[in-house]
């Protein structure tokens, strides 16, 4: 769907880099992950796909077809600093906003009624925005950004600012409209949004992409064959016998349950062996890193 | 181009459908005629009827004193004169009793010293102004007759001279001093008119950009228009919200001219005319014929050609000023440092314009109204005196010029301000704006 080769863009005539060499594929109809510190470049790669500013170098294809004009009205963008006018009813807001991306006025009346009854605030429509209440704009918000059915959805920290009842409705819209067919971009820093949606995923920081690919690789990648495991009915000599032969941390002995967390290359059905000897499994994993853990070890290893 | 029109419509639509607009747009033509109403009255207030008793003993002033509505001669014997100076303490009608001695020999000195006036009460300035004056004509009418000179003659003496001006540029047509005033009077007002405009819808043009941008609606927008257009409709949105006040205003004033005029008739028709308010009436009808015929002789087609291109070139030209200003800014008491550098050349316009009064031709009016950040005013102020067709020219392709590298100028700072937060902007970024 959309593809982003080395791009480059810098500001404040080349003194500040912003993206360097910056590469991306998102699929058609898949939810990308643009993980990042603030700063990172994140909002700057969101603006060169909105045409608010260019890059220096490189290029950007939206199926295809090098990235134009034209693309604007399948794209819809909800930027990290958002608003909508205060003075302004409801129903005018997103008429002007869906007629500026191209929609026409019927057009748009008939989607925004199908938007507003399935989010329930058909009853909105002719008041201000001034009299409403902050969750109640974000569904606007919200509606602005999807209303002309765009094909490319880009949201930048989407969260922020929801409130949780708000936060799960708008989720469960984007997986909706992603079940759909709509490709999303989603920028954001909080970890736990990326692995609860995202199937793929782009990490950057200081300008550059660390690491990218489907969420599942990238934590594979980032994995230490680091095993949990919580045993019963242990036998001490065994044991001690155990703790020779494996790197063992995290050691805890609660109500006869001993847990601790291993490190071992030899594979798991290996260990799994050893540990039978040792006493009753009752529980053993395979410590996968969250997104944060691989987030923080990227960005450290990088920097 | 479309979505210049849907920013411009917008833009026109919230601003017309304010309550303040609303209430602004009625009461102010109300509230400017209150104002002139309170400042007459208090003008008005302050004017005093006097009467003056006049014990003329030398017989010289009597028929020669004319009363008018402030100032009211009665003359009185001269036998009077004890008791009624007596009771002038207590006596309210009267103001002050002049005493005029007999003139013996010629000796006017005598008569001077002589003279008194008596009075009351504190007596207006004006109102001894008057006497004073009064008593000097009678006196020198009368030294004059002694000279043996013959009134006519007098009159022939002080006659001033006219000095017949012939204009070859302008089809040989003469400027009476009565033409020179309607023009002058019609050049301030164009003036004043286009002065404002520029002030006040520049300022809500700068208004309009802080709004979004304060709103964090702004960057929803750009990504769907170019930032360019954006500016562009928001500039126009509020022309057309300035002509809707024009018009607005202009039908409200001619619709009160009308129902005023109709009802000065009537009151003049219904009052008892005396001789001289006959007189005044042709006066004012004549001076009417007069200033509309002078109005009529200028070219209007040119004045109008003018008038709209000037005030529509200047008013882009500083609104698109505005427009970056209003951008480059977080909010509005941010803006001051830099909307002294949209209004100031406005006033030098301006102030220029008034000394170009005296001399519309003179080299000061040739380059202010030549350079584009005073010509949309001083061009407006000089055009009702006729200006040659290649400065009109020159100055318009200058302002246009200018005008279209202001915009763009303004449309780059624009560009990069609109997306900036919590950012003061110092002159030295809005060079780098510019030029990155």
């Amino acid at each position: 769907m959309l593809k982003a080769e080395h791009i480059k863009k810098t500001y404040n005539a080349g003194k500040k880099v912003a993206l360097d060499d910056f590469s991306i594929h998102v699929p058609q109809g898949s939810i990308y992950g643009l993980l990042g510190p603030n700063g990172a470049g994140k909002t700057s790669f969101i603006r060169i796909i909105n045409q608010i500013t260019q890059a220096d170098s490189g290029d950007i294809f939206i199926n295809g077809e090098k990235l134009n004009p034209n693309h604007i009205r399948d794209i819809g963008y909800m930027p990290e600093e958002r608003g909508l006018y205060k003075n302004m009813s409801v129903g005018d807001q997103i008429l002007y906003f869906a007629e500026l991306k191209g929609m026409s006025k019927n057009d748009a009346l008939q989607e925004a009624k199908k938007w507003f009854e399935k989010l329930n605030i058909d009853q909105w429509w002719k008041k201000k925005l001034s009299e409403l209440s902050k969750g109640m704009a974000q569904k606007i918000q919200f509606v602005v950004t999807v209303l002309h059915r765009p094909h490319l959805l880009i949201l930048d920290e989407p969260f922020s600012g929801f409130d949780p009842v708000n936060a799960n409705l708008i989720k469960d819209q984007i997986i909706d409209l992603k079940n759909n067919g709509t490709t999303i971009i989603l920028s954001t820093h909080r970890m736990e949004s990326v692995e609860e949606m995202c199937d793929y995923v782009a990490l950057i920081n200081n300008s550059k992409k660390i690491i990218d690919g489907k969420v599942f690789d990238v934590r594979e990648k980032f994995k230490k064959n680091i095993f949990g495991v919580t045993l019963s009915e242990v036998s001490n000599d065994q044991f001690e016998n155990f703790k020779n032969r494996y790197e063992i941390f995290n050691l805890s002995n609660e109500n006869n349950l001993v847990s601790f967390d291993l490190k071992n290359e030899t594979g798991q059905n290996n260990i799994l062996l050893d540990l039978v000897n040792v006493g009753q499994v009752r529980s053993f994993d395979e410590r996968i890193p969250s997104m944060n853990e691989v987030f923080i070890n990227a960005v450290s290893n990088h920097s | 181009m479309n979505n210049i029109f849907l920013i411009t419509k917008r833009e026109f639509l919230t601003q017309v459908k304010k309550k303040s607009f609303i209430i602004l747009t009625l009461l102010a033509p109300i509230l400017i005629i209150a104002f002139g109403a309170v400042i007459g009255l208090m003008f008005k207030a302050n004017e005093s009827h006097s009467v003056i008793e006049v014990v003329d003993k030398s017989g010289l002033f009597r028929d020669q004193f004319k009363s008018n509505d402030k100032l009211d001669y009665q003359f009185i014997s001269a036998a009077d004169e004890k008791a009624k100076v007596n009771n002038l303490k207590d006596n309210e009608s009267l103001d002050g009793i002049l005493i005029l001695p007999e003139l013996k020999n010629q000796n006017y000195d005598e008569l001077e010293s002589g003279s008194r006036l008596i009075v009351n009460s504190k007596i207006g300035l004006d109102t001894k102004q008057k006497i004073v004056s009064d008593i000097s004509n009678v006196i020198k009418k009368e030294k004059i007759k002694q000279l043996g000179i013959q009134e006519v003659q007098l009159d022939d003496l002080d006659k001033s001279f006219t000095l017949k001006t012939i204009n070859v540029s302008n089809d040989n047509k003469e400027d009476s001093d009565l033409a020179f005033g309607v023009k002058t009077g019609l050049s301030m007002i164009l003036m004043y008119v286009t002065f404002m405009f520029i002030i006040i819808y520049g300022v809500r043009v700068m208004r309009s950009v802080l709004e979004e941008k304060n709103n964090r609606v702004v960057e929803i927008i750009i990504s769907s228009v170019k930032p360019f257009e954006l500016m562009m409709g928001k500039i126009l949105g509020v022309t057309l919200v300035a002509l809707t006040q024009f018009i607005i205003w202009i039908t409200m004033s001619v619709i009160g001219a009308l129902v005023l005029n109709t009802g000065f008739s009537s009151l003049q028709k219904n009052m008892p005319g005396g001789n001289e308010q006959v007189m005044n009436k042709l006066d004012i009808a004549q001076l009417a014929t007069q200033i509309s015929h002078s109005l009529l002789e200028m070219n209007f087609p040119l004045i109008i050609f003018v008038f709209i291109v000037f005030f529509l070139l200047g008013y882009i030209f500083y609104s698109s000023i505005y427009a970056a200003i209003g951008s480059a800014v977080d909010n509005e008491t941010e803006t001051q440092q830099f909307t002294l550098f949209a209004v100031l050349p406005l006033m030098l316009g301006m102030y220029g314009s008034f000394s170009l009064m005296n001399n519309p031709d003179g080299p000061l009016g040739f380059w202010l109204s030549i350079i584009p950040f005073t010509s949309p005013v001083a061009m407006i102020a000089r055009i009702p005196f006729g200006v040659p067709a290649w400065q009109i020219a020159l100055s318009i392709a200058l302002l246009l010029g200018t005008t279209i590298f202001m915009i763009f100028l303004a449309g780059k700072i624009y560009r990069v301000g609109i997306l900036m937060y919590g950012n003061k902007a110092t002159l030295k970024e809005l060079w780098k704006w510019i030029r990155g």
